[in-house]
């Protein structure tokens, strides 16, 4: 189990000890009341947050995490690639940091991915900014497979065109893989690594465009400009990435909404008439408190949702709240990531530039049967590494010799070596779900998710389909080696479908605007309401359904509960 | 390099071994312009900041010492060329956790030292706040995707 050494084991007992504690829980009326909690500052609870705060209700969004300080960033410092494996790695588990909880994956061959602080992931993100396609909504209609969305492409356009005015977007208008669609700022920077790759994408005639960024290429909203720092993935101590802690929440906050850092929220509390009372936190103390509220917002990501909706167990909701259908936590949808790299002649100048966005390839996003699956991939193609990347990837794949051929060898890889991410489309399947760990709990004494998770044989034929179109394109771009790897098992960074949405109580746990079929003033809004999931970054259209459910509960105030 | 003048852990004698072996890891290049990791003091960098590497790192040095002892050399850096691999590689047979660990930090230890980034020929310094000029590149080669027209399924 690879938990943290600062997680901790329930001691024998505690959960009857909760249980009791629970039964002392006085009633929330004498308790501090708000019009809406929102739990989670990341992607979906920032941009719902700015769009009701026009309401000029009583908002206030708690979050487990803190204001992050980019001049602290890594790229600020000469360690910066190092920190990537500490406070700054992927994984909870590896990073520990306080805010942190610990999640069991040892039952998954790809582990959890995340970032507690306000803005969320997007903290850690690379801002790889696509849509969805107007497919990825008709799964069932079109494929077969999966479940139709309650909505589609058409409703969320407008709240797409919005989102990119507001994360600030960077891209090329005309993409032919997409419907028109705006895009408010002008593309990251190609570089010669993404000529090269470009052209041995036109070689075979296959598809690829500039990949949409939610990266300021110019001053926007009060941003700098992008400076082509690199590591994007450890935050962006420039300000040009767009983590909603330097989008929505200034915006949101100047209107009036508030955020509490370091509150951990533990249960949603409900009464007898099935309706949220408001939430029990932990705060930055460690102290116990309860906030009332007329409405309950979730927005703490596929993981991170589930686990407090299993956790708020009551007398009408034994096995967690809204969870009548069953279905909270199923349907864990990660995209399965397969990453090929080529090693090339000429110098890629790879460590500068965005290393999540550069150009990205369709052509193989939708469903071809005679490919042997169903629905389909996108390639990302990443930058390069930095020199302590590329001598710890070379250590960790066995093709970097210590002794005396250690410099020759290592020339030949540093700065030369690129290549892509394969994103593909996870079907959702009912037994991939998250459940409470028996024994693991965070330092609140929360219980801890578990992962449970297999690849299915869908996504195994796509990923060697992938990996082998991968090389055959970067053969083409002129790589005289290539490597590849499927899945990575540290890529679950995308965590969706665990709370999903539809019109059917007994086959969705939200309705077709969020709000839950079992309790009529909760709502999610992150990734955990994904029917299907795609094969992009799905940040946009997280962002871009959190906008929509916010306009719904808008147009609905005076019968919001009916 | 070092900000304290004395490492934690480890003997005199054991540092003169260490830094001989990090030599053996990673020598100087053949040009001149990569120095060799022990010559950068990369033994202190690693004692300082890599702690947790110690009870793996003494033992094995120890075991290292005792082979040089029997060789009846005076330390490890007065052995054949020849010779330090093989008994490098002995140690670390015997001492399974030893070499991973220890290269894992000689490797992100070295490749961020000042002089081996100038000797890559980059820049010594971190990537913010001046960052970097990258070229936009030729869009025009979009005009074959172009022509291509739609891919998506309108639906």
């Amino acid at each position: 189990m690879p938990a943290r050494d600062d997680s901790r084991v329930r001691p024998p007992g505690a959960r009857e000890q909760q249980d009791q504690a629970d039964c002392r829980v006085p009633s929330l009326n004498s308790e501090e009341a708000v019009d809406v909690v929102i739990v989670g500052a990341g992607a979906a609870g920032a941009a719902l947050a700015w769009s009701l705060s026009e309401t000029r209700m009583k908002i206030v969004c708690l979050e487990q995490g803190g204001w992050m300080n980019p001049a602290e960033y890594p790229s600020t410092r000469g360690d910066w690639e190092l920190r990537g494996f500490g406070d700054f790695a992927l994984s909870p588990n590896s990073r520990g940091r306080p805010e942190d909880y610990p999640v069991n994956d040892s039952e998954s061959p790809i582990t959890i991915s995340n970032f507690n602080a306000v803005g969320g992931s997007t903290v850690i993100y690379a801002a790889h900014f696509p849509r969805l396609h107007p497919s990825d909504f008709r799964t069932r209609t079109l494929d077969g497979v999966g479940d139709d969305w309650p909505l589609d492409y058409a409703t969320l356009e407008p709240y797409y065109d919005e989102n990119a005015r507001m994360m600030g977007v960077a891209g090329l208008a005309g993409d032919p893989a997409y419907p028109p669609k705006e895009v408010p700022l002008p593309p990251v920077p190609l570089g010669k690594l993404g000529e090269t790759l470009a052209r041995g994408f036109n070689q075979l005639g296959w598809h690829w465009w500039p990949s949409d960024s939610a990266i300021a290429t110019v001053e926007h909203g009060g941003r700098a400009p992008c400076v082509n720092l690199g590591p994007c993935l450890s935050g962006c101590a420039q300000g040009a990435k767009g983590s909603t802690d330097v989008t929505y929440w200034p915006a949101a906050i100047r209107r009036g909404v508030e955020v509490r850092t370091h509150c951990r929220v533990r249960e949603i509390s409900v009464d007898e008439n099935d309706m949220a009372e408001g939430v029990i936190y932990y705060d930055a103390e460690g102290v116990e408190r309860r906030l009332r509220a007329e409405v309950v917002v979730l927005a703490c990501n596929g993981v991170g949702t589930p686990r407090l909706m299993l956790n708020s167990r009551s007398r009408n909701f034994p096995e967690g709240i809204a969870n009548r259908s069953g279905l909270v936590g199923r349907n864990l949808m990660f995209h399965p990531y397969g990453m090929v790299q080529g090693v090339f002649d000429e110098a890629l100048d790879g460590y500068k530039g965005p290393m999540g966005c550069c150009i990205m390839s369709q052509e193989f996003y939708e469903t071809d049967a005679t490919r042997g699956f169903v629905r389909g991939y996108s390639f990302e193609i990443t930058r390069g590494m930095g020199a302590v990347g590329t001598a710890l990837s070379g250590m960790s794949n066995g093709s970097l010799p210590w002794g005396a051929d250690h410099h020759r060898v290592y020339a030949d890889f540093f700065n030369r070596t690129t290549g892509m991410v394969v994103i593909g489309e996870d079907l959702p399947e009912a037994s991939n779900r998250v459940t409470l760990d028996p024994d693991l709990c965070d330092a609140n004494g929360i219980p801890a998710p578990k992962i449970h998770y297999r690849l299915s044989e869908n996504s195994e034929k796509m990923l060697a389909h992938a990996v082998a179109r991968g090389r055959e394109v970067l053969e083409a771009a002129g790589a005289r080696e290539t490597s590849a790897q499927a899945p990575l098992p540290f890529a679950g960074w995308h965590l969706m479908g665990t709370a999903r949405m539809g019109t059917d109580p007994e086959r969705s746990v939200v309705n077709e605007w969020g709000r839950s079929h079992d309790v009529r003033n909760l709502f999610v809004v992150d990734g955990s309401i994904f029917v299907t999931s795609g094969a992009v970054n799905p940040t946009n259209t997280i962002q871009a359904l959190a906008l929509f459910v916010a306009d719904q509960m808008k147009a609905r105030l005076a019968n919001l509960f009916d | 390099m070092s900000e304290d003048p004395q490492p934690k852990g480890l003997s005199a004698p054991q540092m003169s071994n260490f830094a001989s072996v990090l030599d053996v890891l990673i020598p100087a290049s053949e040009d001149g312009a990569l120095p060799a990791a022990g010559e950068i003091g990369l033994g202190e960098t690693i004692c300082q900041r890599a702690e947790e590497l110690l009870p793996v790192l003494a033992p094995a040095l120890e075991a290292l010492a005792a082979r040089v002892a029997a060789s009846k050399a005076e330390d490890f850096a007065s052995i054949s060329e020849a010779e330090k691999r093989p008994m490098l590689e002995a140690v670390a047979a015997e001492h399974p956790a030893f070499l991973p660990a220890l290269l894992f930090q000689t490797f992100s230890n070295y490749y961020q030292h000042p002089r081996v980034l100038e000797g890559l020929g980059l820049e010594a310094r971190p990537p913010h706040p001046l960052g970097y000029e990258l070229e936009t590149g030729d869009l025009d080669l979009l005009e074959p995707v172009r022509r291509r027209g739609a891919l998506y399924r309108d639906c």
